[in-house]
């Protein structure tokens, strides 16, 4: 495979190569200097009299055979005693394909050649995903066969075999791979007999493709030996019966113990059979058993040297009884659970000692007869127990992932080792068990149970079973929630609180939570509860509006939004109980809401959602429901509370990390914020647009650097959005360059079509830029199509009433400014009565009152924007509506310690923050 | 697929007016040629997808993940506008492209390194990627490790573009039935006249050995030709090939250290 992606072959990284001339050490395929050939790009042109076509015309040196039947030959890649491999192209379809020239075959006959033809034709009958496909058998004019196969660009298993040695897992799944593909071709009668490393390809993407199947009786491509003796196959890997009998008499027993030969050789870095020449490794292979594969490889685990051994009997007969049964022992090693194959056991050894020795096993038969049948009672009993025991440790082995710290959103290493322990300590009195935490973070890692995670940590531990879990502190302790999975299904959830760390284990006994957990891992937990058990599952009727709801939902248009809360309502009717018609309900009252802003909309999600709460408050969709409503009214705090509590019941959508980082961002937070939206994104199956947010974050810290590359992240992949632009546009404007503002803003709004929602940011610019007639003019459009300021505002929290308040006094028309001034007041107190410590709200306040004059009410009001978590202060310094309290040195010094704040808070982010602990409150 | 080459070398001036770079750059804005734009951004990735690959390799993914990042970052290129990147990002091809593609990975750098397969859909058969441009550059396992991806990307673009001028050297060839002399005279290319025996290169190939050197002169003289033409498909205008190609230059002979 690539080796870092520069070159299709390994072997082309070399240690060391010589320089060309030039001094360049870099090289193409024919050996040419790359530098020397780019040279050649700026030689100088030299003049000439005659063309390249009529120099090729008058000089004859044309290609003979360059092209076979139906193919253009590109180039040869293989040779071997029998033919000659090309990389041709496929003269209609232009596809890429290796073509096999046979160039002295097996047959002097037109009947064995048509033989050939037939087999070659039952291979190419094979269509399984790891079997290279056969696309055509013909002969060329010469009357030579050849067939052209899928071109496999990843070169052999031979060839990557070095890379593999420090990766047994890996080794072992490509070797299950072939394993299926062998078992297939056995089921459609076709042996292989020649199965080896150099015989297995590779695709593009690093999968297995076994070729030449059924074509060793004729086309072998490495040994001489085949002329001489017809023994068809490649010393190292063949059965040693492959010698002894014609290839008519050879059973798929063949194709198992080069199986074998192959994992020997993958593993162990050579074959189980080496020799001076191809002879001796026969010879060698007939007559001794194969080595222990651990006697090479000591580190490697027995069950694949029992494996690699079974494989390898030199009867046919004790080995797997087919490919089948090789695909399977191996998988069941690469999940944990014990092999089948059994190490070949002292009474076995004795049997066969005595079929080789027969004169001298009568005499000892006699002597050991009773002390032999005790010696096998006591073995079959100890494999029986010990195979049990097995399966009962397999079936009770825990992974358990990095604890996610709700509080911080980072992975809590220290709790999650603790846990572990005392888990392991509490299980081992119930019963055999094994619980093992990740020691690194696995990549996907979100701490919620999503899927991916999941699946890699029962990857990385070897295990069948998942613990994953939050903790996070509660007013009088620490609550953990823990969520076991066995592949996708979730076995049992649970919540733990606890004081301090110390009585974790005394936790754990009580409530008995471990014989809960044990039970769960035997697959005997009580009956899931939550979204999967949700009784519109069951109603067909329910079932069908509630999917019709779902689909409108996300098309956003009023009428679509009416539908879906018809269906919703009527899905409700049908399946009443039903948890999550509810939690959707609720979500598609907000939406409506979003579209004509009527509070009637949000009082009855806000109800719908509660209904659905009390009829499961540990189920996560209503916590997610009322987590979107609260955080749409701008009570943070209690958003926050019910975005935390979904997760904590189970909820891995990347929409609810989403949430609780865009919560954060409006608590003054956004170095936390920018942490959950990147989990977000690490879970995200549906690309959504959190680079601009997590742009707005690095604003709001002043990291302008940052912000830009997330903004232009932003435009880059969401050209049909227009937030990352946006964004940039703002970033100039907070750095007082106008101009450059102003023109990014003409290059995209031009092209941007729902221009009236970009338009807020253009009045800013001119409002900013004390542009006040541009400004008055753009903020008198933007109020009279939405008089209440609830459209679309990006940045600074300036309504167009204030704005236009301001603009007015400054053309001396007091009458106006105070009524648009009353009219912006009532609003922003309309927000407050909602959710009193709103710090956007505040900030209006603040504005307007400053707008008014009335100096200590908007300092007064400015102080509560920023403890709520107000940290935009670079807005504050630029935004006109603050003109009368600019020269205040209390707003000065407000601004100052604002600045301070941020500094703190970017360090917050950029310094390791300490590892944490299960903490004490 | 294949571009079409201008047989004569480029003596007009206004040939460059249509190259694929400029091409897209010219397009940017004009929605009613934005298809063909497309086309030519997609046929561009076509060729240089390596040094993307090659870049995403070394910044740690294994390959695997690489291959499935360097597919989702062709289809956000081509369906995310990169064109929409005005003025202030007009440039060559390759560096918008890098930087695209760093922008690209800041976002994905919590990406898994054991991503499930399948879940991604392949817009190309990776297979026939490279398939089509097989490669097989030789270098000094030091310089791998050694160099930071930024330089991998540019020793791997410089490979790219000699080895797709070859490669269409070779079709060229092939076309009028000489692949032969193709591989037998190609290897003398960039050769020293002492290092060139034209006695047993008129033997191999059977004609005077008059005729062996005019074949190479008018091979190298088009195998120029190829070169600067494809240097041109990813510039803006025709005055910055040779500023590209030095820049290549430069960038490699860095890699003789």
């Amino acid at each position: 495979m690539n080796f870092y992606g520069v070159s299709d072959l390994p072997e082309s990284i070399v240690d060391k190569l010589t320089p060309c001339r030039c001094g360049s050490a870099a090289r193409i395929s024919s050996g040419l200097c790359v530098s020397c050939l780019l040279q050649r790009g700026v030689h100088p042109k030299e003049p000439q009299s005659e063309t390249f076509d009529a120099v090729l015309a008058e000089i004859e040196v044309r290609d003979t055979d360059w092209q076979l039947g139906n193919y253009q030959i590109l180039e040869e890649i293989g040779r071997g005693g029998m033919g000659v491999i090309y990389r041709a192209r496929q003269r209609h379809s232009r596809r890429i394909v290796a073509l096999k020239r046979v160039l002295r075959y097996h047959a002097d006959s037109r009947e064995t050649l048509e033989r050939f033809r037939r087999e070659a034709e039952a291979a190419a009958s094979l269509d399984h995903p790891n079997i290279l496909p056969i696309y055509e058998v013909g002969k060329t004019e010469d009357g030579l066969p050849f067939f052209s196969m899928k071109y496999a660009p990843g070169g052999s298993l031979q060839r990557i075999a070095p890379a593999l040695r420090n990766e047994p897992r890996r080794s072992v799944r490509l070797l299950a791979k072939v394993a299926r593909a062998v078992q297939y071709a056995h089921e459609q009668g076709v042996l292989h007999r020649d199965l080896k490393p150099g015989n297995i390809l590779l695709d593009g993407r690093g999968e297995p493709l076994v070729s030449d199947f059924g074509l060793a009786k004729w086309i072998n491509s490495t040994s001489d030996l085949t002329q001489t003796m017809t023994v068809f196959g490649t010393p190292g890997y063949i059965a040693p019966e492959q010698v002894q009998y014609r290839a008519e008499n050879l059973g798929a027993a063949v194709d198992v113990y080069s199986l074998g030969s192959i994992l020997f050789d993958l593993l162990s870095g050579r074959p189980p059979f080496l020799g001076e020449h191809a002879l001796a490794v026969i010879k060698q292979a007939a007559e001794n058993p194969a080595p222990k594969l651990r006697s090479i490889a000591p580190q490697l685990d027995r069950d694949l040297e029992t494996i690699c051994a079974r494989c390898l009997e030199r009867e046919p007969l004790s080995r797997y009884a087919s490919a089948g049964d090789v695909a399977q022992d191996v998988e069941r090693w690469l999940q944990g659970r014990p092999i089948i194959a059994r190490p070949v056991s002292v009474p076995v050894r004795l049997w066969r000692w005595s079929r080789r020795n027969r004169r001298l096993a009568a005499a000892c038969a006699t002597c050991v007869a009773l002390g032999l049948t005790a010696t096998m009672r006591q073995f079959q009993s100890w494999h029986l127990e010990s195979t049990v025991r097995k399966e009962v440790l397999a079936a009770h082995s825990i992974a358990v992932l990095p604890f996610l710290d709700l509080d911080t959103g980072e992975a809590d290493p220290v709790a999650t080792e603790q846990f572990a322990r005392a888990l392991h300590t509490a299980l081992l009195t119930i019963g055999p068990g094994k619980v093992v935490p990740l020691p690194v973070l696995p990549s996907k890692w979100t701490g919620t149970g999503n899927i991916d995670e999941i699946r890699i940590a029962a990857e990385q531990a070897n295990t069948q079973t998942v613990l994953s879990a939050t903790l996070r502190h509660i007013p009088h302790g620490i609550r953990l929630s823990l969520h076991l999975f066995r592949e996708t299904n979730r076995l049992g959830q649970w919540t733990l609180d606890f004081q301090n760390p110390e009585e974790l284990p005394k936790a754990l006994a009580k409530g008995n939570l471990t014989t809960l957990l044990y039970r769960a891992l035997d697959g005997a937990a009580p009956p899931e509860k939550g979204e999967s058990a949700d009784p519109m599952l069951k109603d067909d009727v329910a079932r069908g509006f509630f999917n019709a709801g779902r689909a409108l939902l996300d098309r956003r248009t009023i009428p679509d939004m009416d539908r879906a809360i018809n269906c919703f309502e009527e899905a409700v009717r049908a399946a009443p109980t039903s948890v999550s018609v509810r939690s959707y309900l609720a979500v598609a009252y907000l939406g409506r809401n979003f579209l004509t802003a009527n509070p009637k909309y949000v009082e009855r999600g806000f109800q719908v959602a509660k209904e659905a709460l009390a009829l499961d408050s540990q189920n996560p969709a209503p916590h997610r429901s009322l987590c979107f409503l609260y955080a749409s009214t701008g009570q943070f705090d209690r958003a926050l509370e019910h975005g935390l509590f979904a997760l904590e019941a189970g909820d891995p959508s990347e929409r609810a990390l989403g949430q609780v980082a865009g919560i954060w961002k409006e608590l003054g937070h956004p170095e936390k914020a920018i942490r959950w939206f990147r989990k977000a994104k690490v879970s995200d199956r549906q690309p959504a647009d959190y680079d601009a947010l997590i742009g707005d974050c690095w604003m709001l810290l002043n990291e302008d650097g940052q912000a830009r590359e997330a903004y232009r992240a932003a435009a880059n992949f969401h050209p049909d959005l227009p937030e990352g632009w946006l964004g940039l546009c703002h970033l100039e404007l907070l750095n007082g360059d106008f101009d450059s503002a102003r023109t990014l803003f003409s290059q995209h709004a031009g092209e941007y079509q729902p221009f009236h929602t970009v338009k807020p940011l253009l009045a800013q610019i001119d409002f900013f830029s004390r542009n006040f007639a541009e400004a008055e003019r753009l903020y008198r459009e933007i109020h009279e199509a939405d008089p209440k300021g609830v459209g679309f505002q990006q940045y600074g929290a300036i309504s167009s009433a204030s704005a236009l308040a301001r603009l007015k006094l400054a053309v001396g028309d007091q009458a106006s400014a105070k009524q648009l001034i009353s009219e912006s007041l009532a609003t922003d107190e309309a927000q407050l009565a909602i959710s009193p410590r709103n710090a956007e709200a505040l900030y209006r306040l603040a504005a307007d009152e400053a707008v008014r004059g009335n100096l200590t009410l908007s300092l007064r009001h400015l102080r509560e924007s920023i403890a709520a978590g107000w940290l935009d202060y670079r807005s504050t310094r630029l935004d006109p509506r603050f003109d009368q309290v600019a020269d205040n040195p209390e707003f000065q010094s407000l601004l100052s310690e604002l600045a301070t704040r941020v500094a703190a808070l970017r360090t917050a982010l950029t310094s390791r923050s300490p590892v944490v602990k299960i903490k004490t409150q | 697929m294949k571009p079409q080459l201008a047989f004569e070398g480029d003596r007009s001036r206004g040939r460059f007016e249509t190259t694929r770079w400029s091409l897209v750059l010219s397009c940017a804005n004009s929605g009613s040629t934005k298809e063909t734009a497309r086309q030519a951004l997609g046929e561009l990735c076509q060729i240089y997808w390596r040094p993307i690959f090659a870049f995403i390799c070394r910044r740690g993914y294994s390959v695997v993940d690489a291959q499935d990042l360097t597919q989702d970052f062709f289809l956000m290129v081509l369906e995310g506008n990169l064109l929409a990147l005005a003025d202030p990002c007009r440039g060559r091809f390759r560096t918008l492209l890098l930087r695209a593609l760093q922008n690209f990975l800041i976002d994905k750098h919590d990406w898994g390194k054991t991503k499930k397969r399948g879940g991604g859909i392949d817009f190309v058969q990776w297979d026939d990627w490279m398939a089509e441009t097989p490669s097989q550059l030789s270098i000094p396992s030091g310089t791998l490790t050694d160099w930071p991806p930024e330089k991998i990307f540019d020793l791997r673009w410089a490979t790219t573009v000699v080895e797709q001028a070859l490669r269409l050297l070779a079709e060229e060839c092939e076309s009028r039935g000489r692949r032969r002399m193709f591989t037998v005279l190609s290897r003398y290319l960039t050769a020293e006249r002492a290092d060139i025996s034209y006695a047993s290169l008129s033997a191999s190939l059977g004609i005077p050995a008059n005729s062996v050197k005019r074949l190479l002169h008018h091979l190298r003289e088009r195998y120029r030709d190829i070169l600067r033409h494809e240097v041109a498909q990813t510039v803006e205008s025709a005055t910055e090939v040779d500023e590209e190609i030095r820049y290549l230059c430069a960038a490699l002979a860095t890699s003789a250290s």
